[in-house]
């Protein structure tokens, strides 16, 4: 049941959404605040009325009422019941819709297992921390045997460590549930991690959808370019392996160190507020620091675009505004830049996509 | 003298007012009498009455105010403001005018065939009853709204999401969570009935050992200038419904704690 499809989706900000997801498959929806990735999500739970239709293994839903359509969904605020305990929070679909107390039970148990939840079991939503909170939440949606799950930023309260071991941790349980997921998140890294494909969502509007990498090497409109963050992407000429599980890579007159185990590397991409650039020369190790010659300054609201020059490589970077006040640079402007290894991305030479 | 001072005296002033009134009760007080008054046959009767007139009354309030407060909470329909403006009726006109309204409709084609072929409302118990639902619904509607307008629909959302019909998800989510707003209204919607007067003497008349709750038998007391007989009546008023609103507070601080 869980190829879900929507034609010609008209509702508030949407305009005209077509879209299919596939058996199985994790899609996210991201895109800025306002560009209609909730109401997507509660079309397809059937809370909202629209224009258009709704499709789930090719039977019209639209006159389906949400009770019926047996997809779970994950709120952003949660909504754990106040009044039930961990274990009723998630028998309470089962028990809504009559399963034996056998089955309850046992699922209940299996979920709790799963989630690592099984100490919370007789604890009030009001004692539980944001994290399990969470996997209560999580526990819940899917517990009646959902085939379908919606998540609304599921991991947006979580600090970034507990959020991405969640994710992670919440991909892999999905696709052994066999779970059709349709992820909202409004950031693209986050859901680089978990999502099959990503659509970019702009007011009401699909942008572009594709694979996680495509999106990021290969933006197809401006508004995607901008809302990515317009990285450098920068063709590799050379490569080198270096010892432990390092690769130097060529790219014009500039070398570039990234931890990497394959052999080739094709293309990489640099978000330009992962490149530092400083005025004195930074202490530390030379690994990707170079010199560079400042070729142009554009001022936006809070943070000021810099092209730099490194030996014919241009780069863009990217500064908050009070950094570049205390700064005082200037075209022309000889500056030390330094791009953080950690978050460089590349894809390979066989086109696979990897961090 | 600190804001908070202020605040804090002024809540005692209000308690010294109304300990002044409920002190100047005992000068008139007179043990033996207290007894006698308090077991004779006529004034059990109304203690008797009242509880029972009081509770019935609150039952059809509340079932009444229970669905309508949902629908005015949760749905936008056409009338809803039209409704929620005639559930200040009983507050703004005076209990006596909404008795007199219904004794007037009890004059009228309808109401004589209501009253002809139904129920005989008019100097009956089943008058007190109506006396007491009509100056209460509004209020405990009013009242189980608010408490419903505080728990996020969002609750329900997601029991829809979990296969709760409409129906279910009110019983199962909302009820339960508004569970103690409830129960808060009903003790009020009772202690307003309890001490209803004025529809009910208008309905119901002031017949002893037949219509004659306890609001009804003080005033009838106090036209015979029955002072004492006064004083004993109104004393037991007070007692009954302090105690049970004491009672009743207790009662469901220990049951939200055992939810929490």
């Amino acid at each position: 049941m869980p190829l879900i499809e929507l034609k010609n989706i008209q509702k508030h900000v949407l305009r005209d959404i077509n879209l299919t997801i596939r058996d199985r498959e994790l899609l996210a929806l991201v895109g800025p605040n306002g560009a209609g990735k909730t109401t997507i999500l509660n079309i397809v739970a059937g809370l909202t009325d629209y224009q258009g239709e709704v499709l789930f293994d090719g039977s019209t839903m639209d006159k389906t009422p949400p009770h019926k359509r047996g997809v779970g969904y994950l709120f952003q605020d949660l909504a754990l019941f106040p009044h039930l305990d961990v274990a009723a929070n998630i028998a309470y679909g089962l028990r809504i819709q009559k399963y034996p107390e056998a089955t309850i039970a046992k699922r209940v148990k299996e979920l709790m297992d799963a989630l690592h939840i099984s100490r919370l079991e007789k604890r009030h939503p009001h004692s539980l921390s944001g994290g399990e909170k969470q996997r209560v939440a999580i526990a819940r949606a899917i517990a009646p045997f959902q085939k379908i799950l919606l998540l609304d930023e599921p991991t947006a309260s979580l600090d970034s460590q507990t959020s991405k071991y969640l994710r992670i941790e919440l991909c892999s349980l999905l696709k052994k549930l066999e779970i059709t997921a349709i992820f909202v998140m409004h950031d693209l890294l986050g859901a680089e991690e978990v999502a099959d494909r990503i659509a970019i969502l702009h007011k009401g509007t699909i942008e572009q959808i594709s694979r996680p990498g495509d999106i990021l090497f290969n933006p197809k409109t401006r508004m995607v370019s901008e809302f990515i963050g317009m990285p450098n992407i920068l063709h590799c000429d050379d490569c080198r392996i270096l010892s432990s599980g390092l690769i130097e890579v060529v790219s014009g007159n500039m070398t570039i160190v990234l931890p990497y185990e394959g052999s080739t590397i094709k293309k990489i991409a640099i978000p330009p507020h992962d490149i530092y650039i400083s005025d004195t020369k930074p202490p530390g190790p030379a690994l990707n620091r170079y010199r560079a010659t400042v070729t142009e300054i554009v001022p936006l609201r809070s943070v000021v675009r810099i092209k730099v020059n490194i030996d014919g490589n241009s780069l863009l970077t990217e500064l908050p505004m009070e950094t570049f006040g205390e700064m005082n640079l200037d075209i022309g402007q000889e500056v030390f830049v330094i791009i953080k290894l950690r978050r460089l991305r590349y894809v390979e030479e066989f086109d696979d996509y990897h961090r | 003298m600190t804001f908070k001072k202020l605040a804090i005296s002024m809540s005692f002033a209000v308690f010294v007012v109304y300990g002044v009134l409920i002190l100047s009760l005992f000068y008139f007080y007179n043990g033996r009498l207290f007894f006698d008054t308090l077991i004779s046959e006529r004034t059990l009767f109304s203690i008797r009455l009242s509880l029972f007139t009081a509770t019935v009354a609150t039952l059809i309030s509340v079932f009444f105010a229970i669905p309508s407060a949902y629908a005015l909470s949760r749905f936008r329909f056409p009338g809803r403001q039209m409704i929620d403006t005639i559930l200040e009726l009983p507050m703004i006109i005076s209990p006596v005018a909404l008795g007199a309204v219904v004794l007037i409709f009890f004059n009228t084609p309808p109401g004589v065939f209501v009253q002809g072929k139904g129920i005989q409302f008019v100097f009956t118990i089943y008058g007190i009853f109506l006396a007491q639902f009509i100056t209460t619904v509004g209020i405990s509607i009013r009242l189980i709204k608010a408490a419903m307008d505080e728990i996020p629909v969002r609750y329900e959302e997601v029991a829809r999401t979990l296969g709760a019909s409409p129906a279910k998800a009110f019983f199962t989510v909302t009820i339960p969570l508004s569970k103690k707003g409830i129960i808060a209204a009903s003790i009020l919607t009772w202690a307003k009935a309890l001490g209803e007067f004025g529809a009910t003497i208008t309905i119901a008349g002031s017949m002893a050992m037949k219509t004659e709750t306890i609001p009804i038998a003080i005033f009838m007391r106090l036209a015979s200038a029955d002072i004492e007989g006064t004083v004993v009546l109104v004393l037991i008023l007070i007692t009954i419904g302090l105690g049970t609103l004491y009672g009743v507070r207790l009662l469901t601080r220990k049951a939200t704690a055992l939810i929490r």
